[in-house]
């Protein structure tokens, strides 16, 4: 025992050298993320792929539409559930609307859909760029000078930033809803006052940094699935691994990205 | 006749390997380059080096003129667009239709109409015999189809230089021979130069104009079938006969195998 917990604080130093390696691969894929979309289509060069991009959006639609549906209602209904246990105990039950509303647009709208995401969109980017990796179609898109960068990471990329955002939007109002179902038919809440309660605690401002935190998470599963893709060594055994491993890091970032977005919006933003 | 690539001193380290240790030689223009050796001899780094894939270590890769090894990543991109590259295992797009794998160098470097890519696709697809088969997916052709769908997306945009990797890989002899006449045949109706990589004897036999021999990072023979059938360097008889008593032997060494039994590990 004693001699393996001391090999493995040996073995610190290298993984965390490794991890930081593996970091600034990332750091130097998003560098180029940015400048084939924002710098390149400016110097001559050949700018967004647009049917490619179009045919990712209604993947991603697509894909994720109908599980970020079933479980922004049910977050929505679980939150108006709990939420009633408690403000019942103060005679503040005509409150539960408020509660969700703002919970839903300011934290679990944006996280429940990033997550929701990274698992199913995250993990079919990384699969599949990973297979055309070891099937050597990445090398053959490189000597025919087609550089991968633009042509199979900013199209995904892109098409995350801009789906993510209206999926969160979409989750906002399922939670809500559902929220409204479990008030209206569970707690017997008069159906216009949970309505008023729910969007007068709502400010622009809940909304506006639900959908900014989405952004965030949108780039960073982006980075983070396409990198895993197209780093893929080892055959199909590390399509497998590299895919786990794509998600896991996905839903890790989010949840760090999410306690600093809020520190900054609490803090700077207040 | 002009030589189209020239490769001087070469040299590629993996870790403390040296992969390539100084390869020298030339390509001349329309001819059909084999190059041959046994596995882990350096040929699959040497091709990659040559398609840019892999940045040498030293020496110099020249290909029509221009430096491979001191260019940057934009005029590598350049220089690619005159030549094409068949992979072992075909590489094309699973997502895409065969036209559309076709079509995608032509899409991509070209602004030609759509309709003339069209007209240029069924040309290149009639070049090496697969009329009609725009609409198929890679996944329902055969494996012999896949490498002349990957040939034809290798000349659409009527290269130079055709580079060819392994290109009777997995196909039962008559496929890999369809495959050898295919690239006989479109060197010399296009007037393209063929460098082909490979280990299997007939079909280098079949198709070189000239071929040279690698054996642990280094040109050791060099020059027309023939030459190399009638070789008297002990390697290159051990390799095109198939023989397994030579200077290469089954083991790395018996030594080190001794002391991995005995457990030492020093060299």
């Amino acid at each position: 025992m004693a001699v393996q917990f001391l090999s493995w604080v040996g073995n610190l130093g290298a993984k965390t050298q490794a991890a930081l390696i593996e970091l600034s691969r990332m750091r130097d894929l998003a560098a180029s993320f940015l400048y084939w979309s924002l710098v390149a289509p400016f110097a001559g060069k050949r700018g967004l792929r647009r049917e490619s991009f179009a045919h990712q959006l209604c993947f991603m639609g697509n894909q994720s539409l109908f599980i970020i549906f079933l479980v922004s209602a049910s977050v929505g209904a679980v939150l108006a559930l709990q939420a009633a246990y408690q403000l019942k105990q103060f005679g503040a039950l005509l409150y539960t609307g408020a509660l969700v509303s703002v919970s839903m647009s300011r934290e679990l709208g944006p996280i429940v859909t990033a997550i929701v995401v990274a698992g199913r969109v995250g993990a079919s980017i990384t699969a599949e760029l990973g297979t055309m990796k070891v099937s050597e179609e990445v090398d053959a898109l490189t000597t025919m000078g087609i550089p991968p960068v633009p042509y199979l990471v900013v199209p995904r990329i892109l098409a995350m930033l801009v789906m993510l955002p209206c999926l969160t939007v979409l989750s906002f109002a399922i939670g809500i809803f559902g929220g409204y179902l479990i008030g209206v038919v569970s707690l017997g809440i008069d159906a216009n006052l949970y309505l008023k309660a729910s969007f007068d605690a709502l400010a622009s401002k809940d909304i506006l940094t639900g959908v900014a935190k989405s952004f965030v998470f949108a780039l960073l599963v982006g980075i983070i699935a396409t990198y895993s893709g197209l780093a893929v060594e080892g055959g199909a055994e590390g399509v497998g691994k590299a895919t786990t491993r794509s998600v896991v890091a996905s839903i890790i970032a989010i949840i760090v990205a999410d306690g600093i977005c809020t520190a900054v919006f609490f803090y700077v933003f207040p | 006749m002009n030589d189209v690539i020239t490769v001087e001193n070469l040299e590629k380290i993996f870790g403390d390997r040296k992969v390539l240790a100084g390869v020298n030689f030339t390509v001349r223009e329309g001819e059909t380059l084999v190059i041959m050796g046994g596995s882990g001899c350096g040929k699959s780094t040497l091709l990659r080096s040559l398609i840019g894939l892999l940045r040498p270590d030293g020496g110099k890769i020249t290909i029509l003129g221009k430096d491979m090894t001191s260019a940057g990543d934009d005029q590598i991109n350049q220089i690619r667009r005159s030549f094409g590259m068949l992979f072992q295992g075909a590489a094309l797009f699973n997502s895409l239709t065969v036209g559309e794998n076709v079509e995608l160098p032509l899409k991509e470097h070209t602004d030609l109409d759509p309709d003339i890519i069209r007209i240029i696709v069924k040309v290149k697809l009639e070049l090496v015999g697969l009329t009609g088969f725009e609409d198929l997916r890679p996944y329902e052709i055969s494996g012999g189809m896949k490498k002349r769908v990957a040939l034809a997306r290798a000349i659409a945009l009527d290269p130079k230089i055709v580079f060819y990797d392994e290109p009777g890989a997995g196909l039962d002899p008559i496929t890999a021979s369809v495959i050898d006449h295919l690239i006989m045949d479109l060197s010399k109706k296009l007037k393209m130069t063929s460098v082909v990589v490979t280990h299997e004897m007939t079909s280098a036999f079949r198709i070189a104009d000239r071929m040279i021999v690698l054996n642990m990072g280094r040109v050791i023979a060099t020059g027309t079938p023939t030459e190399i059938k009638n070789s008297n360097d002990p390697y290159v008889r051990q390799f095109i006969h198939g023989e397994m008593d030579g200077p290469v032997s089954f083991q790395t060494t018996r030594d080190s195998y001794l002391k991995g039994l005995l457990g030492t590990h020093e060299q």
